[in-house]
Formats: C-alpha cells, structure tokens, sequence
C-alpha cells in the first residue's frame, strides 16, 4: 500500500473529526443542490460538487 | 462530509475517498501520490487486489524498483472504482494543491466522471480555484459556503465553554466575547477557523474594555 502512495489522508481525516464542531455545515446538508448530487443517478453534470469559500469558513470542516 | 456520506450511505454499499491538499506537504502531493492516495482507499473492497500485486512485481523486478506511472493508477482506479456500486471522491482545498498538480488532478478526476457517471466528486477550495475546476467540470454544482452567523457562535460558545479558566467568567464578558468575534469577523469576510492574534488584537482594540476581555479571547485561540 506504502508503494502506491506515501501520504496517508486517513491520518488528517481523523484530525479533522477531532477537532470537528456538532452542527457546523448542517445546513449544506439539507440544500436543494447537495441532495441532487448525493442522490444523482448517472447524471454527469451533477457529478461535481464544488463548496468555494475564503480561509478559515469552515469548508474542510463540513460534516 | 466524508462522516455524512458514509452515514448517509447506511445500507447501501457505499465508498468514500478523501484527499486533503496541503500548502505544507504541496512537495509530496505529487499528482501520482494523490492519486494513489484516494486509489488506497478503494482498494482491498473490490477486486484491483490482484492487478495491484502484479504491478507492485512488476514495478520490484525493474532497476532499484520504481513508484507505480501515473497510468497505472489511473488503470487500477478505474478496476476499483468499477468494481463498487457507489463511489465518492471528496478532495478538499484544492487551492493548496501544487499549482503545476491542479489541472492534472482534475483531469484525472473527470476521466475517471466520463467513465464512471455515478462517481459523485466533491471538491472544496477558495474562490478563486473556481475557473480552474470549472475548465474541467463545466456543469458542475457551485455552493458558497459563507460564514454562518449560527455557525461562529456555535463555535465560539463550544470553545468558550472548553475554556480553561472558567471561574474568571461572567455572563457580561461572555457576551462580550462572542459579540466582538461575530462583529470582526463579518468585517473581515474571513471564517472562524482561521482566528488569528492579529484578530484578536483588533478586536481587543474595537472593544476598548477592560484587559480581562482580551485575555479571555487570547486564551481562545
């Protein structure tokens, strides 16, 4: 496994969960364009989800 | 997000790959790295197993052995990504990735879309990141993600109430605190996770209270 790739995104991924706040980003969860995406069946151009916003607004943090 | 879609996956055989990009590892995060990082994660549940192994020989049998190309990755995502009924990609801050990295990642990744259409790919990344994935993704869905008022007090008040010295609190100053940190930052169009001493100096300055005030939100952050 180490050979087909050195960095382990596991490793942040538990960061992240630690040092995760209950209820930030709830909202995406239940707009319109998440719930497309999430449940979209074979569309590719509802295949990418792309959350923009400036440092620090919480977008690795979106449960 | 990556919690949310594994929960939400719920008996459904879902499978979700993450990446984080990082401005301080952008030297590691090679676009083979990264692909092989999010093909690790997919891995070991479908049947690329076997094709893996064969290319690791491979690979162990040339001169001083070699790192695995970048089409072969590619080749063995796609094995993996076939072999499972659902398959999301989250890769996060795509504006830390290496800039000379960004347009090949994310032509792999609409490679791997156009041959996979019930692949779901989330990607989040500053503004400005935008065009770039937009080239690749014309139609993708765009959301803003904007400092939420309920979101920084919710994350003020969780912090507040981790506070370490909390007998030096009064229902006043905590008021205060939360107040001031919601105020500067709709000024600032910066979100909560990145509060800085610079910050908190401004606030202590607009705030013209007492030094109890400033070390409190000091100890904060």
């Amino acid at each position: 496994m180490r050979w087909l790739s050195p960095l382990e995104p596991n490793n942040r991924h538990q960061g992240v969960r630690t040092d995760r706040f209950d209820g930030v980003g709830d909202w995406l969860l239940e707009t319109g364009e998440f719930r497309e995406w999430r449940g979209g069946e074979g569309e590719t151009d509802m295949a990418v989800l792309f959350c923009s916003g400036n440092p620090g607004v919480g977008k690795t943090y979106l449960r | 997000m990556i919690d949310s879609l594994c929960d939400q996956g719920g008996e459904e055989d879902v499978a979700v790959a993450a990446f984080y990009c990082d401005f301080l590892s952008q030297e590691e995060q090679t676009i083979n790295n990264v692909i092989g990082a999010i093909l690790k994660q997919l891995v070991g549940r479908g049947g690329v197993a076997k094709g893996l192994r064969e290319a690791f020989q491979k690979a162990k049998r040339e001169v001083g052995g070699r790192g695995p190309r970048l089409a072969d990755l590619m080749g063995m995502l796609r094995t993996a990504i076939a072999s499972l009924p659902q398959v999301f990609i989250c890769v996060d801050a795509l504006d830390e990735c290496l800039p000379r990295c960004l347009p090949a990642l994310l032509e792999c990744l609409r490679d791997i879309g156009r041959e996979s259409p019930s692949t779901r790919i989330f990607l989040t990344g500053r503004p400005h990141v935008k065009e770039d994935i937009q080239r690749c993704f014309t139609k993708m869905v765009v959301i803003p993600i904007n400092p939420n008022t309920d979101d920084i007090r919710n994350y003020v008040e969780t912090r507040l109430d981790r506070d370490a010295d909390p007998e030096a609190m009064t229902t006043d100053l905590r008021a205060d605190i939360v107040r001031v940190i919601l105020e500067k930052i709709s000024d600032m169009c910066v979100g909560p996770f990145r509060i800085s001493t610079p910050l908190v100096m401004h606030a202590y300055q607009l705030c013209h209270v007492d030094s109890s005030l400033f070390r409190s939100i000091s100890a904060l952050f």
